[in-house]
């Protein structure tokens, strides 16, 4: 069998996922706009909420998610030379460390409604006005970030089976690298809420 | 054996983890006003590793990637902090 050579083109894929994540970003900077105005009127009410999120787990989550961007890079560096096995174990791992995640903030979530704190709660409506807006704010950004891992996961899952079909190989990897972007991009958007909703002093 | 662009991806790891404990560490010390100042810079550092060494974007070589979509991005920054200081002056 004579495989054609076929002109591939791989730049617009590319850029179409980069477009896509500039969009994603304007979603998500919308958000920390509303998040830095209601920060900047109540900045104590914001302290004194984020001082009962858990510093561990949300340090934790964020060494989960690092770990998972650089899984994510050497898996497609792995497929690029060839090494499909390699690109396998680790493509697995992101998958991983991405579920690890989900688990944990699900621990968190889970632990606040726990002790009666969620939108629109009698417990949470009777705190300080700032306190409020700041929980809001973590369930809402928290939640769509999470929703966004979650796709992750599941694009990334779809690629996993790709490449163990090997659709995905040393000479067609474009579909494992525009994953990887997305992935690296939900990383980047933890990089922030990070600090912005655990360390605020 | 492209062992040598491991090497990289790792050593960006490395960095990304060390901010993060910087981060960590300083969230414990009295910075008033400078603090949210640091911990975006720091965010913003972490950012750019990833951008550039795990997303290419350092080593692309159509102009599409190398100057259009690090525009956007400042743009997109510029809009973001230009709306929200709009809050300080009010």
């Amino acid at each position: 069998m004579i495989e054609m050579e076929q002109h591939r083109d791989v730049t617009s894929p590319k850029l179409g996922m980069w477009l896509f994540l500039l969009s994603e970003i304007l979603l998500f900077g919308g958000m920390f706009v509303l998040y830095s105005a209601y920060r900047y009127k109540n900045p104590v009410d914001f302290h004194h909420a984020s001082e009962e999120l858990d510093v561990i787990l949300g340090t934790l989550n964020t060494v989960i998610l690092l770990t998972s961007s650089l899984t994510m890079a050497i898996s497609i560096s792995a497929i690029q030379t060839g090494r499909r096995r390699l690109s396998t174990f680790l493509l697995t791992a992101t998958i991983a460390l991405g579920l690890l995640f989900l688990l944990n903030k699900g621990i968190e979530w889970t632990t606040k409604i726990d002790h009666g704190i969620y939108p629109n709660s009698p417990a949470l409506l009777s705190r300080a006005k700032g306190e409020i807006l700041f929980y809001g704010l973590y369930y809402v950004m928290t939640g769509l970030h999470g929703l966004h891992v979650l796709v992750g996961v599941g694009v990334l899952s779809v690629m996993l089976v790709f490449l163990l079909k090997e659709k995905i190989s040393q000479s067609h990897f474009a579909g494992l690298e525009n994953s990887g972007l997305y992935w690296h991009l939900v990383d980047i958007i933890w990089i922030f809420l990070y600090p912005l909703f655990y360390l605020i002093t | 054996m492209k062992t040598a662009k491991y090497r990289a991806y790792i050593l960006v790891w490395v960095g990304l983890i060390i901010l993060t404990g910087v981060t960590f560490s300083l969230a414990g010390f009295h910075l008033g006003g400078w603090a949210v100042l640091i911990a975006l810079s720091i965010a913003g550092t972490k950012s750019g590793l990833v951008l550039n060494y795990y997303m290419h974007l350092r080593s692309e070589k159509e102009l599409i990637f190398r100057i259009a979509i690090p525009l956007v991005l400042a743009v997109l920054l510029v809009f973001i902090s230009l709306t929200f200081s709009d809050v300080v002056f009010r």
